[in-house]
């Protein structure tokens, strides 16, 4: 048996399942937000959402990379694919997020030079065996990605590799959970934090959830037993009016997080004044940017991008989806004219997106028995 | 994910991490080459991590390794 087996047992999970049951009060609602988009994937795939009472709602947060991404930022980089002696490179998802004149992939498809890559290394290396060219990623993610981006930049400097730079679009967690919980529109009661963004940052950043707006984390996993946990402890807390940060990931998170990755991200990158969020509109200190140490690497800077703000589609209502304002089944546009095989919302690209994981797996129960 | 990805959860696409065990370390770059539980192998930054030994788990996104892990996950 595979160490992840245990993670993954039906016979504890049903256990989990009913401490769950016994925790919560008949005719209370809770509804709970899983704030990383990984989260969402597994709750879809292995079915968590049916083990839990009906009065235990799970909210989709705005953890996933790709689908915060707005319009403006795709365009802004297909503006840079387009100049004369540039390979464009990205991560796959990021391909088919739709800018307002189609997306990467179809600019490759009109002639543009965009790669997928793996990772802000695999960028480099294309950068070092093409030096005649310029080579630019375009940097996504949270603070579990910024770190690769961060080391790469180093390397990159240090290595004297001219013809790469980076356009960066890397986030941060905090600043739009804190936007969430100010949101007149939505009522959480607890939150399952994020776990591999949390290896970076710790726990700690985390804290003000409890302390300012009174409502519980738990830090988890992601295999099945790890998010039915981190549930259980949410309600524990809520059940004993307790109120804290919880760290059900202790195997892979540190309190504390990775230091030496929150080094070379200070010493790296610095916060945007704003950044545009799609859906979430513009939230203040909430994106990242490279310090000036680091701007001959700006793609930004080297290409002078537009900077253009486009409007989402009026269609799409990723913004009220990532606001867990309504489920993606609610969405006018869902599952007809936006599928994952022609996206009209981000939500609909990523695997990690919370309406391509209801579309993908078939999770459309609608409505669960109430406990 | 992306079509061209092969694996359920993308590396990279999401923020989500792939547990990998090291095979070999070139101290001198500062990588090391990994392989993931279905057979990939790829080079991977260490710096935030080091030291590592071959047959250390690590939990490796978009090419960095971020934390070694206590289990197999």
């Amino acid at each position: 048996m595979r160490f992840v087996d245990e993670f993954r047992d039906a016979e504890l999970g049903r256990a989990v399942a009913g401490q769950i049951l016994s925790l919560v009060e008949p005719g209370r609602h809770y509804k709970l937000m899983e704030v990383c988009g990984g989260h969402t994937h597994s709750i879809y795939k292995y079915g968590i959402d049916d083990l839990l009472p009906g009065n235990v709602e799970l909210v989709h947060g705005p953890g996933c990379p790709v689908c915060v991404i707005p319009m403006g930022r795709v365009d802004d980089g297909i503006s840079i694919a387009h100049t004369d002696g540039v390979i464009f490179t990205c991560f796959g998802d990021m391909m088919r997020v739709p800018g307002s004149h189609g997306s990467l992939l179809d600019a490759k498809a009109a002639g543009a030079d965009i790669r997928m890559v793996y990772s802000p290394l695999d960028a480099l290396r294309i950068a070092k065996q093409n030096p005649d060219r310029q080579v630019v990623f375009f940097a996504i993610g949270f603070e579990t990605t910024a770190p690769s981006t961060a080391l790469t930049l180093k390397r990159a400097r240090s290595e004297g590799v001219p013809n790469f730079s980076v356009m960066c679009s890397h986030v941060t967690i905090v600043p739009p959970l804190r936007a969430l919980l100010e949101s007149p529109d939505l009522r959480l009661d607890g939150f399952i934090g994020p776990g591999h963004v949390s290896t970076v940052v710790g726990a700690r950043p985390f804290e003000f959830i409890p302390l300012d707006y009174g409502r519980p984390v738990v830090i988890s996993g992601f295999e099945p037993l790890d998010i039915l946990q981190g549930i259980e402890m949410i309600l524990r807390q809520l059940a004993a009016g307790r109120c804290e940060v919880e760290n059900q990931y202790r195997r892979v998170v540190p309190y504390e997080g990775n230091l030496r990755a929150l080094e070379v991200m200070a010493e790296v990158f610095e916060l945007r004044p704003h950044f545009e969020w799609r859906g979430l509109g513009f939230i203040s200190h909430s994106g990242l940017k490279l310090t000036d140490a680091y701007a001959e690497l700006d793609a930004e800077v080297r290409f002078g991008v537009p900077g253009i703000r486009v409007a989402d589609p009026k269609a799409c209502q990723c913004g009220e989806v990532l606001k867990g304002v309504i489920k993606p089944w609610e969405c006018k546009v869902f599952g007809t004219a936006c599928t994952p095989e022609r996206p009209i919302g981000t939500c609909m690209v990523s695997s990690e997106g919370a309406c391509a994981a209801y579309y993908n797996f078939g999770r459309f129960a609608r409505d669960r028995e109430v406990v | 994910m992306s079509e061209d990805c092969a694996s359920e959860h993308c590396i990279t696409c999401g923020d989500i991490a792939t547990p990998m065990t090291v095979v070999m370390v070139d101290p001198d770059r500062g990588l090391a080459l990994c392989e993931a539980d279905d057979g990939t192998r790829e080079s991977v930054e260490i710096a935030l991590v080091d030291p590592v030994r071959p047959a250390d788990r690590l939990l490796v996104h978009a090419g960095t390794a971020l934390a070694h892990q206590e289990g197999d996950l």
